[in-house]
């Protein structure tokens, strides 16, 4: 067992999106500086600029969750190491997410009901007047193309670290060209004359956030309340884990199974069952790819315990 | 070739006809050639700089000005309603009017920067179009009173 949380077999990968993670946070930056020059009044530019800026979130908790997972070593205070820092950055990711698109929907719908008109007016640029919805449309679709290259660079990743913080920054990257096109939208739409079309596209960016959010948010609690495992960005039962259910079962007949995870890793306690005669590393039971067992960190056997043991004192 | 000269001609046109006003400000001042103003002090009527902008307007606009008698707060409320087209005024640089109507870029400006009053056209909220129209006009004024 290695003295950090993350399994050697992991190392090189982990690397890669760590090094990957670092050029998401400078594009990233980049995009926010490019939208935070042209944002005006605009409801739409401004919605958008949050979003992005909340982009920043889940590559930062990634990192620091990463950081301590390799570095950080097992100890009488930390004896699991730190396997959970991922889940518990990807549970803070969730409620940025989720908080601060309620709060976007709130202002772009008080902007729908006061009926709010954006003014975008005009810049000098090589003394031409340019019509600043010119430029907002520029950094829209200038923010379309970093997050797509760095969500289709992350997917792989993820999957091979079965990371949730990672797989779901990556989905919202790849999906970011929806919020691209709302936000387009709405800057035409500004320009036509449409003075709602502006609320009217802040409130579906708003919506797509809270429900990035929300969805994060019911992966990332099931895992640290000891749910079940779930698949990556998914509120469902992970295939690994129901397999890995049905062969300790098959194994150990009659045994209650239960499993959760700890961030990447899977842990499994079998009770009512006395634990093989024979000594078992627990990547034994995994029932898939051999590649990926390094996720099964543990199998506990619990007793069966009689009613007349329980209470029974401790050594004479 | 042609299709992508065709193209380019229908972006430039498409880059002309944006924005527009939706509450149809130029295109009304276009066919009744006129748009109402007003100052926030009367002073302000009689300022050269301001005289200067509201002349620019007529010029580029192919409008007349209507002076309104209204000032004061009571202008910018009739901006904000869109019963009127403009309002010029000394506004301070942090001015709370900022958020409640659109104000054009500075003519002239009296004081030091942190309580800098800055004379100013203020026009409707969303009004792109007209805005861009007094915005041009601000900076030909004041370009032309800083030659000389």
């Amino acid at each position: 067992m290695s003295d950090n949380s993350l399994p050697d077999e992991l190392a090189q990968t982990m690397r890669r999106a760590v090094r990957l993670e670092y050029w998401n946070i400078f594009w990233t930056a980049t995009v926010i500086v490019m939208m935070g020059l042209v944002l005006g009044q605009s409801e739409t530019m401004k919605t958008a600029w949050v979003e992005d800026t909340l982009g920043l979130v889940p590559p930062i908790m990634f990192l620091i969750a990463a950081r301590l997972e390799s570095d950080g070593e097992r100890s009488e205070r930390y004896p699991f190491g730190f396997e959970r820092v991922n889940g518990l950055g990807f549970f803070v990711a969730a409620v940025a997410l989720a908080a601060v698109g309620a709060l976007l929907l709130y202002n772009a719908v008080v902007a729908l009901a006061t009926q709010e008109h954006a003014t975008v007016g005009s810049i000098v640029i090589l003394g031409q007047d340019i019509w600043l919805g010119w430029l907002m449309v520029g950094a829209q679709l200038y923010s379309l193309v970093p997050p797509l290259i760095i969500g289709r660079r992350e997917l792989p990743l993820a999957e091979e670290l079965n990371d949730k913080l990672l797989h779901t920054d990556a989905l919202m990257n790849k999906a970011n060209w929806l919020t691209g096109a709302a936000g387009l939208a709405g800057v035409i739409g500004l320009g036509m004359g449409w003075w709602w079309a502006d609320s009217l596209a802040a409130a579906v960016i708003s919506v797509d956030v809270i429900n990035d959010g929300i969805k994060a948010l019911r992966s990332a609690t099931a895992e640290l309340i000891d749910g079940a495992p779930r698949g990556l960005s998914s509120v469902e039962l992970s295939e690994d884990g129901q397999k890995l259910c049905k062969r300790l079962r098959e194994e150990f007949p009659g045994a209650t199974v239960r499993l959760r995870e700890t961030g990447r890793l899977i842990r499994a306690e079998v009770h009512e069952t006395h634990a093989p005669q024979e000594c078992r590393h627990p990547r034994h039971y995994w029932p898939g790819d051999e590649e990926r067992a390094w996720r099964l960190a543990q199998v506990s056997f619990i007793p069966p315990v009689a009613e007349h043991d329980i209470g029974t004192a401790g050594p004479d | 070739m042609m299709r992508w000269g065709a193209l380019m001609l229908l972006l430039l046109a498409a880059c002309d006809a944006l924005p527009r006003d939706p509450a149809a400000t130029s295109q009304r001042i276009a066919q009744t050639h006129s748009f109402s103003v007003a100052a926030l002090d009367p002073s302000v009527r009689e300022a050269r700089d301001a005289r200067r902008l509201v002349a620019e307007i007529e010029r580029r606009s192919g409008a007349t000005a209507q002076w309104s008698r209204v000032s004061g707060e009571a202008a910018l409320k009739r901006l904000d309603d869109g019963t009127l087209d403009l309002v010029l005024g000394n506004f301070d640089t942090a001015s709370p009017w900022a958020t409640d109507v659109a104000l054009g870029p500075p003519l002239a400006t009296q004081g030091k920067s942190s309580d800098a009053i800055e004379l100013k056209a203020a026009m409707r909220n969303g009004e792109n179009r007209w805005i861009m129209m007094v915005e041009r006009a601000s900076r030909a004024v004041s370009a032309e009173a800083r030659t000389e």
